[in-house]
């Protein structure tokens, strides 16, 4: 609808016009009868015509008449149109198309599409619902996936509140919990998927520990939920690679229903376990895929077993004892030999308080029981026959600690190892001189041992290792060492200070196990030294509980470290590892050479790349998994070799996609919506409930008539034709 | 279970060199200020040979002197203290060097070689006790007590004196830093360059000396290996032979 009135805005005040009007003719009238008498009639009309006008020109002008046009609008409401488009949409609907392709063909076919019909009445605006709400464009329609978590639905309706007058919600209700929806937006609910027909089996609500403990349980909570299946007994399995940790029968009753289950085992190995736990796939179900749960659990031992076995009683094994007894996580068995073969006994054995040492039980039998094995100036080769020290040598390959504290008495294999672990420890002895006990030996750091997390006995040795040179030069000098040769590949981290540098702390590794080997029986002289410096036994306490944490693999102390992602890994994502190196090597200026691969489950090399960060030492490694499975990370510096592994799960792992109705029932009555069925037409449902919402709007349009140059033009022609005559008729 | 006692009876290898300046076992004998700090010069030797006879450690039979505020005192495992009579007291600085040696796992055996209570040294080394340890006082060590059964089981006291049948100790946790005696072990134990006991047992004779001897092992096997005799491992056996 439109008006058009025509305005007049005076430049003047309309009686200083009309006074000015009247003296215009006046003075027309005055000049027609002056010039009258010169020149004809006719021409003397036609000069006053034109002053005429002129005058009328000008008046018109100065009341400035305008145009004014009026013209009704009207805006049409605003309706979001949100499409969930996570991954529960793309499983079958009512027919055998997925969910998603059923909200498109709504959307967008039919004789009469909803978008065509909607846009027709109201401003249409379509978003995607996932992990995040998400404009979406008609052409982006066409190529999208399900894909992504539940959506956020009470965020998108905040978000959209203002802006929409209302919203239609194409769901199959598997959206994230809300409490409290916007109820400025009334929210259409439009169901997909067919909760009557829908059939699945899933594990969910899994309650596992991340950390346990080598020897004790560990518990798994979590609950089979059913879809579709009544009366079925099944067994539920909880599996570590191919072994089976534990079995529990369970009956489905209901459904919907859970059934809670609870499977336990104890892991015999300290590491990290990968166990799966899984429900047997059923006939018509719609996701095999979260029949089965992944876990990766890192057993850590809870207490560290060490057998320690002494030469003779000495300071350095009260003191060492001492420490390993303050650190409540060890366990420790001692035999110390308080007397040799050679030793004369003048009393019966009743008066004796000595024991018989139970070798064969402890280097047959119980030697697996215990994870470090700590030999003190022991002369081994007195005691052990060659078949128990088969048992250490297999018992470090299988992933034990192996400790030499040195002495007089330790066993000298010579240049050649003769015993079965000659050939694996890190040493060996200088063919004349085994032992020396004259001129006290000070020790330093090599540098290997520089920054080496087992000598990082402090806090507050930070980077550079600038306090640790100090600490080790000024240690009470030793009054006895073992002479000795590093073997390759072996680590020595302390050496003598003086004049050769002879190994005081050597360390390496046999299979899967490590061995530590201390060339003095006078590390009690560093404890005294201590104490009489005022620093305290503490120090000397943590650098043997470093030495048993090292020995025990503690992952703290491991030279290289890969830090697992804490969020979940998914097929098709990029999985960023942190690759650590702690020790010298993180501070050249080049960064550690690291050398990495990673392995996908059938054991094939998979692309990655290394970048460094901006933390000294630290590089992420990145690779994206092709599947599900488990993937074997494996680094490797010069300072030491580490493998990790990490889970992907499947897509669909712990994915429930059960349409869930009721929930997009309580959306719609809480929004002040309504949840509709096929059959219902949609766009009269939103035109019914927004016909008070239409809003309308006059538009007003001025347009001025005489203030245009025209009319300038127009009066300077009059003016100068009028001009023209009087100079022709001479009347200038 | 086998025995593992076994094996050959002498030690052959490469050469070990010896002459460091602290031994891995060896008498320190605190010498102080008045009274006197040594009334049996000829001790060591004789337990020493006893030491390395009957056990495996590695001792030396040179005693070295040492005094309270000496740098060399945390680096002795066993300091040795006796006397007959009252000494001057130790001045603050040694009494808080002792306290630190003591708590921080040093070992004191020291020796009332008169066995007058409260009188003499008795009187005076009680008295610096009390200022070492003023939390703690010297008590009579339980029967179960570790020094009782670290190599030996002993039931009787010897001593070239009988004045008490038990030792004192200070504790602190499970561990005795410091051990104290009437009888005069080191009496006992005394023996002239010509092999001749200096002092006689009384009243015991030989079977106190003996019995002297077995304290002095226990004692010193106690200060290298602690409670050791205390872990689980040792219980069957301690208590059936006990029985």
């Amino acid at each position: 609808m439109s008006a058009n009135t025509i305005t007049l805005a005076p430049a003047l005040p309309l009686w200083l016009i009309a006074v000015l009007f009247c003296l215009g003719l006046v003075l027309v009238f005055v000049q027609y009868n002056a010039i009258r008498s010169k020149i004809s009639r006719e021409k003397a009309l036609i000069v006053s015509l034109l002053r005429l006008g002129t005058i009328f020109l000008l008046v018109a002008f100065a009341l400035n008449p305008s145009l004014t046009t009026r013209k009704t609008q009207r805006i049409p409401p605003s309706v979001a149109v949100i499409l969930d488009t996570s991954e529960s949409m793309g499983q079958p609907g009512g027919g055998r198309s997925a969910r998603l392709d059923e909200a498109r063909t709504l959307l967008t076919a039919g004789e009469r599409p909803l978008l065509e019909a909607l846009r027709e009445k109201f401003e249409v605006n379509l978003f995607s619902l996932a992990d995040s709400l998400k404009p979406l464009g008609d052409k982006e329609l066409a190529g999208l996936k399900a894909h992504g978590g539940k959506g956020d639905i009470a965020g998108a309706l905040e978000t959209l509140g203002g802006k929409n007058d209302a919203a239609i919600l194409l769901s199959d209700g598997n959206l994230r919990e809300s409490l409290l929806l916007d109820r400025r937006l009334p929210t259409i609910t439009v169901p997909l998927g067919s909760p009557a027909t829908y059939r699945d089996l899933l594990i969910k609500s899994v309650k596992a520990p991340s950390l346990a403990f080598k020897g004790r349980e560990i518990v798994i909570d979590f609950i089979i939920k059913n879809y579709g299946y009544t009366g079925l007994t099944l067994p539920v399995l909880l599996e570590d690679q191919d072994k089976q940790l534990a079995k529990k029968i369970i009956q489905l009753r209901d459904s919907p229903g859970e059934v809670g289950v609870t499977l336990s085992f104890v892991p015999d190995k300290a590491g990290r376990q990968n166990v799966s736990i899984s429900v047997p796939g059923q006939e018509g179900e719609s996701i095999l895929a979260n029949n089965r749960i992944d876990l990766s659990i890192q057993v850590l031992r809870d207490k560290i077993r060490v057998l320690m076995v002494s030469g003779s009683p000495s300071m350095n094994y009260r003191l060492i004892r001492a420490a390993l007894l303050s650190d409540p996580s060890i366990d420790l068995l001692s035999f110390v030999f308080l007397r040799t073969p050679s030793d004369i006994l003048n009393v019966p054995k009743r008066e004796q308080s000595l024991i018989p040492f139970p070798v064969e039980t402890l280097f047959t039998k119980e030697l697996t029981g215990f994870d470090l094995l700590v030999f003190d100036n022991f002369n081994y080769s007195l005691y052990l026959r060659p078949d128990y020290l088969e048992h250490v040598r297999d018992f470090i390959k299988e992933g034990g600690g192996f400790a030499m504290v040195g002495g007089p008495f330790v066993y000298h294999e010579g240049r050649l190892g003769l015993s079965p672990i000659g050939d694996i420890l890190p040493f060996r002895f200088v063919e004349k001189e085994f032992y020396r006990r004259s001129s006290p030996v000070r020790v330093r750091m090599t540098r290997e041992g520089a920054g080496h997390p087992l000598l990082r006995i402090f806090d507050d040795f930070q980077q550079h290792g600038e306090k640790e040179p100090d600490f080790w030069k000024d240690l009470a000098p030793l009054d006895g060492i073992n002479l000795t040769e590093a073997k390759r590949p072996a680590t020595v981290l302390l050496e003598s200070a003086e004049g050769l540098p002879w190994p005081i702390l050597t360390i390496s590794e046999y299979g899967k196990g490590r061995i530590l080997f201390l060339t003095t029986d006078y590390a009690w002289k560093w404890y005294m030294g201590l104490v009489a410096g005022g620093k305290g036994n503490q120090p000397f306490f943590r650098l043997v509980h470093r030495m048993i944490r090292w020995l025990g693999k503690d992952p703290n102390l491991e030279t290289l470290q890969i830090i697992l992602p804490e969020t979940a890994n998914l097929p098709g994502r990029e999985i960023d590892v942190k690759i650590r190196t702690v020790g010298e090597a993180a501070f050249k200026p080049s960064g550690p050479a690291v050398a990495f691969s990673v392995f996908d489950p059938g054991g094939g090399r998979i692309e990655s790349k290394l970048k460094s960060t901006d933390q000294p030492g630290e590089n992420v490694l990145s690779f994206t998994p092709p599947r599900k499975g488990v993937y074997r990370i494996k680094a490797e510096t010069t300072s030491g070799q580490r493998e990790e592994t990490v889970i992907v799960s499947g897509v669909f792992a712990d994915l429930d996609a059960a349409p869930d109705h009721e929930r997009l029932k309580k959306i719609a009555r809480s929004t002040g919506g309504r949840f509709v069925t096929g059959g219902v037409d949609l766009s009269g449902e939103i035109e019914a409930r927004l016909r008070e919402k239409e809003k309308q709007f006059v538009e007003e349009t001025l347009l001025p008539i005489w203030a245009t140059p025209v009319v300038m033009v127009l009066v300077l022609s009059l003016l100068s034709t009028e001009w023209y005559f009087r100079r022709r008729w001479g009347l200038v | 279970m086998a025995l593992g006692l076994i094996g050959p009876a002498v030690f052959f290898g490469p050469r070990i060199s010896s002459g460091a300046p602290f031994p891995q076992f060896f008498f320190a004998q605190l010498k102080y200020r008045g009274g006197e700090w040594d009334p049996n010069p000829f001790f060591p030797e004789a337990i020493i040979e006893e030491l390395e006879l009957r056990t495996s450690v590695n001792a030396f039979k040179e005693r070295r002197i040492i005094t309270p505020s000496g740098p060399e005192l945390f680096f002795c495992p066993f300091v040795y203290m006796a006397g007959r009579y009252e000494f001057d007291p130790f001045t603050a600085q040694e009494r808080e060097i002792l306290r630190r040696f003591l708590s921080y796992g040093g070992f004191l055996l020291a020796e009332d070689t008169v066995g007058a209570k409260g009188f003499g040294f008795d009187h005076a080394f009680r008295r610096e006790l009390r200022e070492i340890f003023p939390n703690e006082s010297l008590s009579k060590l339980p029967l179960d007590h570790s020094v009782y059964q670290s190599f030996y089981l002993i039931k009787t006291h010897g001593g070239r004196q009988k004045i008490n049948s038990y030792l004192e100790g200070i504790s602190v946790g499970k561990w005795t830093p410091v051990i104290y005696c009437q009888n005069d072990l080191a009496g006992a134990w005394s023996r002239d360059r010509y092999g001749k006991w200096v002092h006689e047992c009384v009243p015991g004779g030989d079977l106190q000396r003996k019995a002297a001897f077995k304290m002095g092992i226990n004692i010193i096997v106690y200060a290298l290996t602690a409670d050791y005799k205390k872990d689980l491992v040792h219980h069957p056996f301690i208590k059936g032979r006990k029985n």
